[in-house]
């Protein structure tokens, strides 16, 4: 009790009631998360409006309901602005006072928003209180300039052998992850988030995790996967949920990248995970019906391919001069049937550095990931490639897209000559090599170890159905016998001849022993 | 379209024609277009033009009658001038003025909800 009569003694002796004049405007009408408002001549777009539920009533109604509900302001017209509400737009009324409050929406961030699930405007949603020494930050700014920034040039491993070796991508790239529902989009993007444990917490990126749209429960299952394997000490969720407001599922990426961006300017690694744009584009395109913006193709307005080139122009590698930090950007877009060439995926995949490609039928014939080799690249992502993984990975990419030819060739040809088969098999070896279950993402070092294992013909005596289990015993192998060599891949980045040769060495002792 | 109507009648009026004059050009423009039927709709707009107005238009509230003429002073002298303000017991003490988008509050209402705010929802 005392604490509290301090408390409220503090507050009194240092307040200063505010004698200037404010601006503010009346609310005309409000629905469906929308408020037009008559009055606030000098607001600017994306300005924050405080919508004033104590101004016309008593004090003991206004004390009764104290939490303040925010809108931004998003169309400034000829005789008033309107605005989305941010919260509750049943507590709106018409006639109801609104507020400027000189601040474009900002949102706040910190190192301590580190293992925390927030919502698009900071604030904490998983019951863990408050979060400490947060500063405000704009969600909305300029990308960087191509002075201020320096090529992609380190790698940022995903732990996922069939990406890390054919579509690696590099710390400040956007890298693109498109495919239908159910086909394992997000799993991707979770064991990326798994995988960084393994990398060195000097350099280890810090993690964001925006859910659009998602099912609270999907969100829920994440948070909980990523505390259990110990992957919430370098991640921070933010969630707009279906049930949330067309507007914070709007908002949810910016507020994302603006945290991503707290960490890229202090000089460290951040990744953050936009799941999904399809669903961010939807919610524009419903804010913008409301707000009577005219609608274009597939009724979207006609800046939604700024929405999403300005939100992923902000993933950036910055100049040595700039501290050297990074924002990697992982957008996922999610197809209809497989059609890559609607309105929003063609536009995020012109906007992106490369994209995966995932395809229902690979993912049904059992393939995990079910990655098209075929025609998910990487436009920037070599150059931030390791010596080791480019070593072991050179020709796969092309020899994986002679053997779907191949394959699809099969089922025609009835008789087939030696060197066919080799390639089919040897194909069919390295497909089942490239799978991989959920949640086992993989150290570089021991995915270059065993795919140098599978391209040196050192798989080639065991039959394509078993490489799966032989895989699985390699790695065993190799980490048990082996980590003298894996020690020196991690540390070198690369296969050097000594390296290669103990290598060698191990992996003949592996078949040996398999064969006995 | 209504609207439009509505707001060229409005501007034309504050630009100095006589409102008669106004008025009967619009009808008999209407008239000869054939859009007579235009005109409950602009009544419409016209009211809630008129509305918004009277919600811009300057005003000033006290706590008590006794604070008016002090009110009325302090409140013309940062620029919002009203003949009369109106009592509102609500404000606790005090005064408040409004106009065209400018709020002045200096109630005793609006200083005890900001303290309140600040120590409760912290904010």
């Amino acid at each position: 009790m005392e604490s509290i009569i301090k408390r409220i003694e503090a507050e009194i002796a240092s307040f200063a009631p505010k004698g200037g004049s404010e601006e503010t405007g009346i609310v005309r009408a409000t629905g469906d998360g929308i408020a037009e408002i008559d009055g606030l001549d000098n607001a600017v777009m994306t300005e924050m409006v405080l919508f004033d539920p104590t101004f016309d009533r008593t004090l003991e109604e206004a004390l009764k309901d104290p939490e303040p509900v925010y809108g931004l302001v998003l169309n400034l017209e000829e005789d008033g602005v309107r605005a989305a509400i941010l919260g509750n737009g049943a507590k709106v009324y018409e006639g109801m006072l609104v507020r400027r409050l000189g601040r474009l929406l900002s949102i706040p961030v910190g190192d301590n928003m580190v293992g925390r699930v927030v919502n698009p405007l900071g604030e904490p949603v998983d019951g863990k209180g408050p979060i400490a020494g947060a500063t405000f930050r704009p969600i909305e700014r300029e990308a960087y300039g191509v002075i201020q920034r320096s090529p992609v040039n380190t790698p940022l491993h995903t732990g996922i052998k069939a990406i890390d070796a054919m579509v690696p991508i590099g710390r400040g790239q956007r890298e693109l992850i498109i495919g239908d529902r159910g086909v394992g989009k997000t799993q991707i993007a979770i064991d990326t988030i798994l995988n960084q444990k393994s990398e060195d917490p000097k350099t280890r990126p810090t993690c964001i995790y925006v859910a659009i749209g998602q099912k609270e429960s999907k969100t829920a299952k994440i948070v909980a996967e990523l505390e259990e394997k110990g992957a919430m000490e370098y991640t921070i969720v933010v969630t707009a949920p279906a049930s949330s407001p067309a507007a914070f599922q709007f908002l949810a990426p910016f507020a994302g990248a603006a945290i991503g961006e707290h960490f890229m300017e202090a000089g460290k690694d951040a990744l953050v995970i936009y799941d999904d744009l399809s669903k961010q584009a939807v919610a524009y395109r419903q804010l913008s019906l409301l707000l009577r913006r005219p609608p274009g193709r597939e009724a979207y307005p006609g800046d939604i391919f700024y929405l999403h080139s300005r939100l992923l122009e902000r993933a950036a590698k910055l100049s040595k001069e700039l501290g050297g930090g990074s924002l990697t950007a992982l957008p996922i877009i999610e197809t209809q049937e497989g059609d890559v060439s609607a309105y929003i995926p063609t536009n995020v995949i012109s906007i992106t550095d490369g994209q995966i490609f995932l395809l229902a039928d690979l993912f049904n014939k059992g393939m995990r990931p079910a990655i098209d080799v075929g025609i998910s690249v990487s436009r920037v992502g070599s150059a931030a490639q390791t010596k080791a993984m480019k070593k072991v990975s050179g020709k796969i990419k092309l020899e994986l897209a002679q053997f779907r030819e191949l394959e699809a060739f099969m089922q025609f040809a009835s008789d087939l000559d030696a060197d066919t088969k080799k390639r089919i098999d040897g194909g069919r070896r390295m497909t089942e090599m490239l799978k991989q279950g959920r949640g086992e993402p993989l150290a570089f070092e021991i995915q270059a170890a065993v795919i140098f294992a599978a391209v040196n013909g050192y798989m080639d005596t065991f039959a394509p159905e078993d490489i799966t289990s032989m895989e699985k015993k390699l790695r065993d192998f190799l980490t048990r016998e082996g980590g003298d060599v894996l020690g020196a891949i991690r540390e070198k980045k690369e296969i050097g001849e000594d390296t290669e040769k103990t290598l060698r060495e191990i992996l003949a002792q592996f078949v040996e022993r398999q064969k006995a | 379209m209504h609207e439009s109507y509505a707001i060229a009648l409005t501007n034309a009026i504050a630009s100095g024609t006589d409102e008669a004059k106004a008025v009967d050009a619009l009808i008999a423009t209407l008239k000869a277009d054939g859009r007579l039927k235009l005109l409950p709709g602009i009544v419409r707009e016209l009211k809630k033009i008129e509305a918004k107005k009277s919600v811009l238009a300057p005003a000033v509230e006290v706590a008590h009658k006794s604070d008016e003429a002090d009110a009325l002073k302090e409140a013309a002298a940062l620029g919002i001038t009203a003949a009369h303000a109106k009592v509102n017991h609500d404000l606790v003490s005090g005064w408040r003025a409004t106009a065209k988008g400018k709020l002045i509050d200096r109630s005793g209402k609006r200083m005890l909800t900001d303290i309140y705010q600040n120590v409760v929802v912290g904010k």
